[in-house]
């Protein structure tokens, strides 16, 4: 009846154990409830959780991955999540940080380069796409990024530039503008008396 | 995999998307000396004969490329680009080795540092014969620093488009707004 999944990559190696939910007619090598997990990786420490760990995982890693292919790197997870992946100050690297639910426990933080984070994508895609895997995962369709979200991909500097460029061409041109001297005031002409009758003037009659 | 006709629900993408839909084609070609070839096999394979019959038609569909020397106007349909992008994934998915060895850390700066001058020489040599020299983006990607980062970043769709999950995530990033 106990069922395992197992999927491998190169540098990383899953396992789920579970049952399958016969109370909602599940086929025998099926699995519907999870009760444990494993993720092995080579050279460190090898992770275990429960069902909510797990899930946690996907929740995050996919998303970031998501963003990653857009080219925009930018963590997902906040500090107090069991798990919050960020890119590392190094390039090409990314920390994932994942918090125990035992009481006193520090998080494991983990550096993963390019290639260990594609591996870890991968893995988790095998893991969530496996039609054995009758568990319904809440997980969002990928959607096309939005144009703020895009927007992360230009460094800041380089976002300001022309914004900035444009407010000190204003400023610079009302500034010379202030600069420039008025116009000398004119005095009034005093208008000359036309030597001939007034065109709207009335002809006299002579008599 | 699924048939090209059941490729439904499909994103219209926009010139930015499909400017970098043939670029990753080209990285592919790059790292795969007989990666020309090995579209026109995967598209057979894949069932696409249909919609790409031969390789010419491949050709014009990727000539909407704004990048190309000989480009084309107007936008493909969502079923050939969806089908482009089915192409890749399966060839990225081949190719996931090479992609990994090219990301990892794990091994010695200077046989990575190889790694990535041979794939800049034959990106380059492509770059140089099938695109406009004279567009921006062509000249970052042919300048060995200024290019760096954006080959990187096409190495590394690349190898996020694998696996089962690859198309679907690939295929929302192409239809992303232009920054």
């Amino acid at each position: 009846m106990k069922q395992t999944l197992r999927y491998d990559q190169p540098s990383c190696r899953l396992r789920v154990d579970g049952l399958p939910d016969v109370s909602t007619g599940q086929s025998a090598d099926a699995l519907g409830i999870i009760t444990g997990w494993s993720l092995q990786w080579s050279g460190r420490p090898e992770l275990e959780g429960r069902k909510d760990h797990l899930l946690a995982l996907v929740a995050v890693v996919l998303p970031y991955a998501r963003h990653l292919i857009s080219g925009v790197g930018r963590p997902f997870g906040a500090v107090e999540d069991p798990v919050r992946i960020a890119p590392a100050p190094e390039s090409g690297h990314h920390c994932l940080q994942l918090r125990s639910s035992q009481p006193d426990t520090a998080p494991l933080e983990l550096k993963l380069d390019d290639a260990e984070l594609t591996d870890l994508v991968r893995l988790l895609d095998q893991f969530r796409l496996d039609p054995r895997l009758q568990l319904k995962l809440d997980l969002p369709e990928p959607r096309p990024l939005r144009p703020r979200e895009v927007l992360r991909r230009v460094p800041r500097r380089q976002r300001l530039v022309a914004p900035l460029a444009g407010a000190l061409a204003v400023v610079v041109a009302a500034g010379v503008g202030l600069l420039l001297p008025d116009p000398p005031a004119r005095s009034p002409q005093p208008r000359s008396v036309p030597a001939g009758p007034a065109p709207d003037a009335a002809p006299e009659r002579q008599s | 995999m699924p048939e090209p006709s059941a490729v439904s629900a499909s994103l219209r993408l926009p010139r930015r998307g499909l400017e970098r839909l043939d670029l990753l084609l080209l990285c592919v070609e790059a790292l795969d000396l007989n990666g020309g070839e090995a579209l026109v096999w995967m598209s057979e394979q894949l069932g696409f004969s249909a919609l790409f019959p031969n390789r010419v038609e491949l050709w014009k569909r990727r000539c909407h490329n704004p990048l190309r020397r000989n480009t084309r106007r107007g936008d493909l349909d969502p079923a050939e680009t969806d089908a482009l992008i089915r192409l890749l994934c399966a060839l990225a998915d081949r190719l996931y080795p090479l992609l990994r060895a090219l990301l990892t850390s794990a091994e010695p700066e200077s046989v990575r540092q190889q790694r990535w001058e041979l794939f800049q020489n034959r990106l380059s040599a492509l770059l140089r014969e099938r695109m406009n020299p004279r567009r921006v983006g062509v000249q970052t990607l042919l300048d060995a620093e200024r290019g760096a980062a954006l080959r990187r970043q096409l190495v590394q769709s690349l190898a996020l488009a694998t696996g089962t999950g690859g198309f679907e995530r690939l295929r929302a990033s192409l239809a992303d707004p232009a920054a």
